[in-house]
């Protein structure tokens, strides 16, 4: 999705939704969601539409099957006798389940696979062929990647996974599962919903409600707000200096990376706000993606507040299923004999982050500094669970009290500085600018560019840092408001009328008056969408 | 019941395991203490828990735990 098709989405296409949805019969409001869905898609590319029916009726049909061998086995179960005789018929259906699943994650993890990762792949092997002389060369094909293709697939995998794990029953209803595949609020940027969690609602067309119309409607402006006044401002500058690395000092870089941290959070958390704001005006309350993350006082902590359905996902469909497989858990059992209960379970806990982390940094993009994003958290984590006992007596041997503030002030500046180390492997335009602009940043410190006119000749002048330091405190503010249990919409909506509209107001006039777009701003594409 | 607390305070001695009913939901029990615990649980009562019971729910407080193993000894029957 690009900037203009999201002023298109908010501006249009969703008041017209509204409007279309109130006025149709509740029996076919689920119907008018799923047109919605193909209507985004082909406002984006005509295309998509045509990938979003193949893989919705490939779906469909891979749960059908599910769904066969399970009535089989319960059909058999009823008229088996004995034990051994109902063991053996559960081991059956385990194996042809477990073969049809195979065949999905072939068909769907494969196609993404194909599109997104066979030109990274045929390019490297291609590069160590040369290397190594030998003589192949493998022809390199560039697809064009469908929008939001990794949360389509993510989403439809874990249906899938879900009948076979017999959590959720197999939809004998097309159009409720090509709505769920296809829901606006899934396919842009997440939240990567669970069948169990939205497909109901969704198909069930609920009535408008004001309360719901008012509330979402705010949150959709706040996350404008994020996207145009904050994100968008610093797109110029954080673009050139990570482009032109080479051109700028230690500072220069430092503030480019904290900037693209800022920047990140208020494009992806901005666009959750736009689409679990706009959910739950249409009565579909879609699960957060964010916790204010910056809090965190560890990384593993940062990936339980940060992109939650991402990490969810990868916790309950890798990490458990690897570390409860049998060789891993009689590894943990062997282990814990010789080790105790902390570093015991520590290797195949390991083992798995390590299929894990490739995983998310792959998933974000092929190439070699997503690869190194991915293994940099990797060995954070791996690290902080290591020294966690010695960190632990260090810390009250020096009589420091670990629930104290000054502790978890520290621990929250050093978590959020490595997740700004973290966030500039993921921005810079290779692995090998990446180690470059880190080591930039310790060897060349000069304040120099920041005072010779440099940073406002890049589109950041003083009235537009004074203007974000203003919003963003504003967020500060309302996040730590969050953290002690409130919700900021909750108390907006409990205020004066006076006060309420005071507040439409000024969020109406940051976005129209304040916004980043025109001369002198490159409006920022939805960062994540490309994933 | 009893061996069940004394198991959870073998893992991480820092909560109440009597009363706590969010230790996942509050982030109590970190993924080392599930992996480790699920280790220890199958070994002590004799059953296998599988991935898919690794869910908030089954783990949230002592009394969870207690039914989901109960669950799996009678499926196991």
């Amino acid at each position: 999705m690009t900037s203009h098709n999201f002023v298109v989405f908010v501006g249009a296409f969703l008041p017209a939704l509204v409007l279309i949805y109130g006025l149709c019969p509740q029996k076919h409001r689920g119907k008018i969601m799923l047109l919605a869905g193909y209507g985004l898609y082909f406002m984006i590319d005509g295309k998509l539409i045509v990938y979003a029916v193949l893989s919705t009726l490939s779906v469909y049909g891979i749960s059908q099957a599910m769904a066969y061998v399970l009535w089989q086995r319960d059909t058999e179960l009823m008229e088996a006798d004995g034990k051994a005789e109902k063991k053996a018929i559960r081991a059956k259906t385990k194996k042809k389940l477990r073969l049809i699943m195979a065949f999905a994650i072939l068909l769907h993890i494969g196609l993404l696979f194909v599109l997104k990762y066979s030109a990274f792949f045929g390019e490297n092997l291609n590069r160590l062929f040369r290397v190594t002389g030998v003589g192949v060369s493998l022809p390199v094909k560039y697809f064009a990647l469908p929008l939001g293709i990794s949360f389509y697939t993510l989403q439809a995998v874990a249906y899938l996974f879900d009948i076979q794990r017999e959590k959720v029953k197999a939809d004998r209803n097309i159009g409720r599962v090509a709505l769920f595949l296809s829901f606006f609020g899934s396919f842009i940027e997440g939240p990567i919903s669970r069948y169990e969690d939205t497909a109901e609602d969704l198909w069930a067309g609920h009535p408008l409600e004001f309360e719901s119309l008012r509330r979402g409607g705010v949150r959709v402006l706040i996350g404008i707000v994020k996207r145009y006044v904050i994100a968008n401002r610093f797109n110029m500058f954080i673009s050139t200096v990570f482009t032109s690395y080479a051109a700028f000092d230690g500072v220069m870089i430092a503030l480019a990376m904290l900037l693209f941290t800022i920047q990140l959070y208020m494009d992806f958390s901005g666009m959750m706000d736009v689409v679990i704001g706009a959910a739950s005006i249409f009565g579909v309350k879609l699960k957060e993606n964010f916790r204010q993350p910056f809090f965190s006082k560890s990384i593993t902590e940062f990936w339980t507040r940060w992109h939650i359905s991402l990490g969810a996902f990868f916790r309950d469909y890798v990490f458990y299923p690897l570390t409860m497989s049998k060789p891993l858990k009689n590894l943990t059992t062997k282990a814990r004999r010789l080790l105790g209960s902390h570093y015991g379970p520590l290797m195949s806990a390991t083992l798995a982050l390590f299929v894990v982390w490739v995983l998310n940094g792959l998933w974000h993009g092929a190439g070699f500094q997503y690869l190194a994003f991915g293994m940099f958290h990797f060995v954070l984590i791996t690290l902080g669970s290591l020294f966690a006992p010695l960190s632990r007596k260090a810390v009250d041997h020096l009589g420091i009290v670990r629930e104290g503030r000054l502790y978890s002030v520290f621990c929250v500046v050093r978590t959020f500085f490595l997740v700004n180390i973290g966030e500039l492997i993921f921005r810079a335009i290779g692995f090998r600018a990446a180690l470059s602009m880190i080591k930039r940043m310790f060897t060349q410190f000069s304040t120099t560019r920041f005072a010779d006119g440099t940073f406002t000749a890049l589109g950041i002048d003083y009235y537009d840092l004074l203007l974000s330091a203003v919003v963003l405190f504003v967020f500060f503010i309302a996040s730590v408001y969050k953290e002690r249990g409130g919700d900021p919409i909750d108390w907006l909506m409990q205020r004066r009328t006076s006060v309420r509209f005071a507040a439409y107001y000024v969020l109406i006039i940051l976005i129209v008056v304040f916004g980043a777009y025109g001369y002198g701003y490159v409006a920022v594409d939805p960062i994540y969408a490309n994933f | 019941m009893e061996e069940l607390i004394e198991i959870l305070e073998g893992i991480d001695p820092d909560h109440d395991y009597e009363n706590s009913k969010d230790l996942i939901d509050a982030h109590k029990l970190s993924s080392l203490s599930i992996i480790s615990l699920v280790a220890e649980l199958e070994e002590e009562f004799d059953v296998t828990i599988p991935a898919t019971q690794i869910v908030p729910e089954n783990f949230n407080s002592a009394d969870a735990m207690l039914a989901m193993i109960r669950r799996l000894e009678e499926a196991d029957a």
